[in-house]
């Protein structure tokens, strides 16, 4: 039996050490909102905050995250940052089809918690990892700078 | 300890993996397990322990020392048994091994005689009494039972391991095995006991790398299984080995100066960006997890990039305590440039050094053969 703190709260998982995070939190938490792309840390799709960092849960085995803290897109409805990118995305209309969203918002969020003010090549160097099929990378860098911009 | 010869994975002991050797063949290693016809059933401890420490099997048949008896015949008696009662309470498996392609004159076996009269040890080492009971239980882990020489030592003309070069770092089967003798700048004496314990224990070192291709199934069939009592006795004996200085030195660059390296705009560093900083930071850390993290690691210090170069092209798996860590390989759809831009990209980055992979040098990996 595990304890993982899932979005400020405890929860108990009896897991397999080895599951991927990723299987936790959609199957046996029921926290959709991460999604499987490629299930080897290649799209970005199921990226995730560990300890405030974007990893991607699909290649993070659930017995080495600890005690350290997870956040999923479902646990930043009062997150500041995430307020504001979320107002950037739906300014532009950033998103198309939608599936690689959830990991491309977490991606961005973790960069601009770190660094509220990137460069161009810090954009591309923190977003390079996420993929978006229908190619709305100049969308998501420019809602990415629209937030530097405002806050 | 050139990875898992007899298969201890998932097809159990009994079929062999082959070893290219150039200029001499294709040596298969045979079935290990109970079988009566295929495998050791019929042998007897005094035939099991004749194949295991003089190299000659039933019937007075001379083995290659592929099998590596020569490092083997250090071991005790009792150990060489007490290995023969664990594989005969194995689920047998009929599996005969293909016939070795070996070329003349090393297809002679009886050759072998003369080889060993002038190689084979003659039996285990006594116990140094100057020397702590660690050092000795290392020595006979390194030397006898872990036989770390047969990859990690050059050979001569004539396939013994070099006296005056031992632990100095050998290729094998087109990787580089490092130099684990204790010289500051190529081997492994700027190591701390606990990096050397954890890449024993584990194939990872914080500020060391992670153990890729054969080292890592070495590790993840064999050493991780090993006592912590056992590796610090490694440890206590591999810091012991004389230091042999090779040309292949190490250099360690923190994730501190990673993290404020201005990016190069190079075809590469895009690539990376792209395809390894999924589990790769640029900072040298693992993005999910420590085996992921190549600050310090050997193989990016390398300039001509082998062991890098093949881990990309074949990917890797290291058995964990916490699961399997899988490196995937990179398919066709990187041209052979693209991976070498990633390389020398890589070798910049994280080694400091100028890469000199070429696309010829991926091509060669990918075809399996050695440039």
């Amino acid at each position: 039996m595990l304890t993982l703190q899932v979005n400020g709260t405890a929860h108990q998982v009896d897991v397999p050490d080895d599951m991927p995070l990723l299987w936790v939190l959609r199957d046996v938490l029921g926290l959709p909102g991460t999604k499987f792309g490629c299930g080897i840390g290649q799209c970005g799709a199921c990226t995730v905050h560990v300890d405030g960092k974007a990893v991607r849960a699909c290649s993070l085995p659930v017995s080495l995250v600890g005690r350290r803290p997870v956040t999923t897109i479902e646990g930043l409805a009062e997150d500041e940052v995430a307020a504001e990118v979320t107002k950037a995305w739906l300014e532009i209309d950033v998103v198309q089809c939608g599936y690689c969203q959830p990991g491309q918002i977490m991606a961005a969020i973790a960069l601009l918690k770190g660094n509220l003010h990137p460069s161009d090549d810090e954009i591309d160097q923190a977003m390079s990892g996420n993929i978006c099929r229908c190619g709305t990378y100049r969308r998501i860098r420019a809602a990415i700078r629209n937030v530097a911009g405002a806050v | 300890m050139r990875g898992l010869p007899h298969e201890a994975g998932g097809r159990a002991l009994r079929r062999g993996r082959a070893f290219d050797l150039p200029g001499i063949g294709t040596i298969y290693a045979p079935n290990i397990t109970p079988d009566s016809e295929t495998g050791i059933g019929r042998y007897t401890d005094a035939q099991f322990d004749s194949a295991v420490r003089r190299g000659v099997g039933p019937g007075w048949r001379h083995l290659y020392p592929v099998m590596p008896y020569a490092s083997y015949v250090k071991m005790t008696e009792e150990d060489v048994r007490a290995i023969r009662a664990y594989l005969m309470s194995l689920r047998p498996v009929h599996a005969p091994a293909p016939a070795n392609q070996v070329r003349f004159p090393y297809n002679i076996r009886v050759a072998m005689i003369g080889w060993n009269l002038l190689y084979r040890p003659s039996g285990p080492l006594p116990d140094d009494p100057g020397r702590t009971a660690a050092w000795n239980r290392g020595r006979y882990l390194v030397e006898a039972a872990g036989h770390c020489g047969e990859c990690h030592t050059p050979r001569t003309m004539l396939q013994a391991l070099s006296m005056t070069k031992s632990y100095a770092g050998a290729m094998i089967d087109g990787w580089l095995a490092y130099n684990i003798s204790s010289d500051v700048d190529s081997g492994i004496g700027a190591w701390s006991d606990t990096q050397l314990a954890a890449y024993l224990s584990t194939g990872h070192a914080d500020g060391r790398g992670t153990a890729v291709g054969p080292m890592a199934d070495v590790v993840s069939h064999s050493l991780r299984f090993l006592t912590p009592e056992d590796v610090a006795a490694m440890v206590t004996y591999l810091r012991s080995l004389p230091a042999r200085r090779s040309d292949e030195t190490i250099g360690v660059v923190s994730p501190e100066t990673l993290a404020q390296l201005a990016p190069i705009h190079s075809n590469g560093e895009r690539l990376f960006a792209g395809a390894c900083t999924g589990c790769h930071l640029t900072d040298g850390h693992g993005r999910q997890v420590d085996f992921a993290a190549l600050w310090g690691a050997r193989s990016l210090g390398e300039t001509d990039g082998r062991n890098l170069v093949r881990t990309m092209v074949e990917g890797g798996t290291l058995q964990t305590a916490h699961g399997a860590m899988v490196m995937p390989a990179f398919g066709p759809e990187y041209r052979n440039q693209d991976l070498a831009d990633i390389a020398n990209y890589a070798i910049s980055h994280f080694g400091n050094r100028e890469g000199h992979v070429t696309a010829r040098d991926v091509a060669a990996a990918r075809g399996g053969v050695s440039p």
